[in-house]
């Protein structure tokens, strides 16, 4: 069951696009496709929904070829846009009716989800009247009106509001628990920490790492040590030629080689009658890995 | 199918809610609704009440000039009453009074009169003095007057020789001018209304298609094609739109007929419309052929114009991509226009083959009674080809390019799109 992309390639001209890919997702929940600019991931996120047509590979949907009459997907493209001129209820109304909803069906889900989203107000205005954040919540709308099992989110916080970034996470937590399938690509790697169980990461179409997040995040030893003070310990930092990345007043973050050396320091500062209120080793973080794979 | 009815039936809505579309076409529907109202409007300006005298011959005399024939030493001996039956254009006044030029000139300033003809004889020589209030758009006294004039005069003296009947009818030129012509297909109705039909057909056709890259480019630069492609097939897209604006089109048409039609029955004399079109070479097998080249010209052109309009990312590119289809279109309809001046030659007849052309030239062709039904039907299968040859290329680079936002795609990339067997 669920999506699986299975050496997937793909060539613009002479230009190898997505190079030999593949992931599966097989159970419901958040996926992560990350990768810089121009890594693959639109390319890919469109051979998956068949917009474009792979060179090789397999990518199937419950065990079928990925087809529109095989799969009922919503999509969030990175590139926002609607209709400008056209009242919003309308634009909604006729992308439900292309998906297959039925007008007393598509109606009842559009007054939901607006004024889930707190943009019913907008139902009978154009789009080019509404703000950006506005205009890409009624995308989001669009991608889910239709009750899609597969759904594909490209960049679905940036240019939102905390508010309004706050109200889209608690709907994509809805739809997880509702058992939806999600694709989510973003550069905001706290995001994709919070939502997602497993991810890939490409480059230049090239998957660099891939598997479960948690499980990548352990097999990193930790580097870096955060320490909390009530006086300077610059100078213990020092003595033990240790590496301080960053100093908030006498919060400090030290690069460490070995973990033996934070605890070695810790037993120095415990010796010295040094008051810690906070003693943290760091794995990477996830942007620390990003960076590390795809090298800046 | 389902698909293409509700992308078609999002395209008509969105057309025809906005307030552009409906500002426009309100526009040229009043301009018609004026335009049949000239005469009612001249009515008002020149004072005339011509609609409400119920003489249908009345509107006629209001747009004939008021002539007055001055004749003091009756050299036409009384004879120039018989001008009135002549049928000249012309409301004839004879005055046997001795008028002087600044009289005839208080008369015309006065609107009693427009023109006059002050008639003298000095020794052996009459005497014709044309006086009109401004001579800048008269290059010489009017032909049909000279020979009315003339033939009077030559009547009165040749009745004075004293002839018998017999004689003065052996003198007396009594032609009867037959035409014919040496090819075997006549032609029927008048080619200059047809010719501006042909006009009017052009860019109905070339607007209505010009509205699908329109549409088109705004759905690319909108990034709202990223959604509906996932939405639905690129062919289902261009079908779509092509059928909807098509819609559209042709409701526009019937709108500016219907209310032609109506304006004439409400604000025009019955019969004026007469004299400019034989109402009687439009039958219903012209209305179904002009509709059908209007659908299929129509077809032809929109479809180009979805290519092109999918190779551009900004709307200021539109027109520069547009290009080549209008030049297209700009050497078809030239071709049928030009060649309509000589309908029975070989080159009128491979423009209504050609199906760049045909759509502008087949159905005047049909109203003029020259066409064959061989003609017609090669023509019409040859421009049902060029529409499924022209959307399989249309669709093909439309799926292509339509998700490209660099910039505009050139012709060797379009060929490379529509040689790529992967898609």
């Amino acid at each position: 069951m669920g999506l699986k992309v299975e050496n997937v390639s793909k060539h613009f001209g002479s230009k190898l696009a997505v190079d030999n890919i593949s992931f599966e997702i097989n159970e419901p929940g958040v996926f992560g496709l990350l990768g810089t600019n121009g890594a693959g991931k639109s390319t890919t996120i469109r051979m998956i929904l068949g917009i474009l047509k792979k060179d090789s590979g397999n990518i199937t949907w419950n065990g079928k070829p990925v087809e529109r009459k095989n799969i009922n997907f919503g999509y969030l493209p990175e590139e926002r846009g609607i209709y400008p001129k056209t009242k919003i209820y309308e634009q909604l109304l006729f992308f439900s009716e292309l998906k297959g909803m039925k007008k007393e069906d598509a109606t009842k889900e559009i007054d939901y989800w607006m004024g889930r989203l707190k943009v019913d107000e907008y139902k009978n205005m154009t789009a080019e009247k509404l703000s950006k954040g506005n205009q890409q919540k009624i995308q989001f709308i669009i991608s889910i009106l239709h009750n899609p099992e597969l759904i594909v989110l490209d960049e679905p916080f940036s240019g939102l509001d905390p508010v309004n970034t706050e109200m889209l996470k608690e709907v994509i937590l809805e739809l997880v628990e509702k058992g939806k399938y999600i694709v989510m690509s973003s550069h905001q790697m706290t995001s994709i920490e919070e939502f997602c169980k497993d991810i890939v990461i490409i480059n230049k179409g090239k998957t660099v790492l891939k598997g479960n997040l948690q499980e990548i995040k352990n097999s990193y030893k930790a580097n870096r040590l955060e320490i909390d003070t009530e006086k300077d310990i610059s100078k213990e930092i020092e003595k033990q030629n240790m590496k301080l990345i960053k100093q908030v007043d006498r919060n400090y973050e030290i690069e460490i080689k070995d973990e033996d050396d934070a605890y070695t320091l810790m037993k120095n500062l415990v010796n010295n009658n040094y008051k810690i209120n906070k003693f943290e080793l760091k794995r990477p973080s996830l942007n620390d890995i990003f960076i590390e794979k795809v090298g800046q | 199918m389902k698909d293409l009815f509700i992308v078609a039936k999002f395209t008509i809505k969105d057309m025809i809610k906005r307030k552009s579309f409906i500002i426009s076409n309100l526009i040229i529907l009043l301009f018609i609704v004026i335009g049949f109202n000239i005469p009612n409007i001249m009515d008002l300006i020149t004072g005339k009440n011509t609609q409400e005298s119920g003489d249908s011959n009345s509107s006629a005399n209001a747009f004939e000039t008021k002539m007055l024939i001055v004749d003091s030493e009756n050299i036409f001996e009384n004879t120039l009453t018989n001008l009135n039956e002549m049928n000249l254009g012309y409301n004839f006044t004879i005055s046997n009074e001795n008028l002087s030029f600044d009289n005839i000139k208080q008369k015309i300033e006065n609107k009693e009169l427009d023109e006059a003809i002050v008639i003298s004889k000095k020794e052996n020589q009459i005497n014709l003095e044309y006086i009109v209030k401004n001579l800048s758009m008269v290059n010489s006294v009017p032909e049909s007057l000279v020979n009315a004039l003339t033939s009077l005069y030559s009547n009165l003296q040749i009745s004075k020789l004293g002839l018998t009947p017999e004689q003065i009818q052996s003198i007396t030129p009594n032609f009867a001018f037959e035409m014919k012509q040496t090819e075997e297909q006549e032609v029927q109705g008048n080619p200059f209304v047809i010719m501006l039909i042909s006009l009017v057909l052009f860019y109905a056709i070339y607007f209505c298609a010009y509205q699908v890259s329109s549409s088109i480019t705004t759905e690319k630069t909108s990034k709202i094609i990223e959604t509906l492609v996932t939405s639905t097939t690129p062919r289902t897209i261009v079908l779509g739109k092509t059928i909807g604006i098509g819609i559209v089109g042709i409701i526009q048409i019937v709108a500016i007929i219907a209310t032609a039609l109506i304006s004439n029955a409400l604000f025009l004399e019955e019969g004026i419309l007469d004299g400019i079109i034989d109402f009687d070479n439009i039958t219903p097998f012209l209305g179904l052929v002009t509709l059908v080249y209007f659908v299929f010209g129509y077809a032809v052109y929109a479809l180009l114009y979805a290519l092109t309009g999918s190779t551009v990312s900004k709307p200021e590119d539109v027109q520069s991509a547009n290009g080549p289809v209008a030049i297209i279109a700009v050497i078809g309809f030239y071709l049928s226009y030009f060649t309509m001046m000589n309908p029975t030659s070989n080159l009128n007849q491979i423009a209504a083959i050609l199906p760049i052309s045909s759509p502008f030239c087949m159905p005047f062709r049909v109203m003029m009674g020259i066409a064959t039904p061989t003609e017609l039907i090669v023509s019409i299968a040859i421009l049902v080809i060029t529409i499924f040859v022209v959307a399989k290329i249309s669709i093909k680079i439309y799926s292509q390019a339509i998700l490209n936002y660099g910039s505009k795609i050139s012709l060797k990339e379009a060929l490379q799109m529509y040689k790529n067997k992967n898609v």
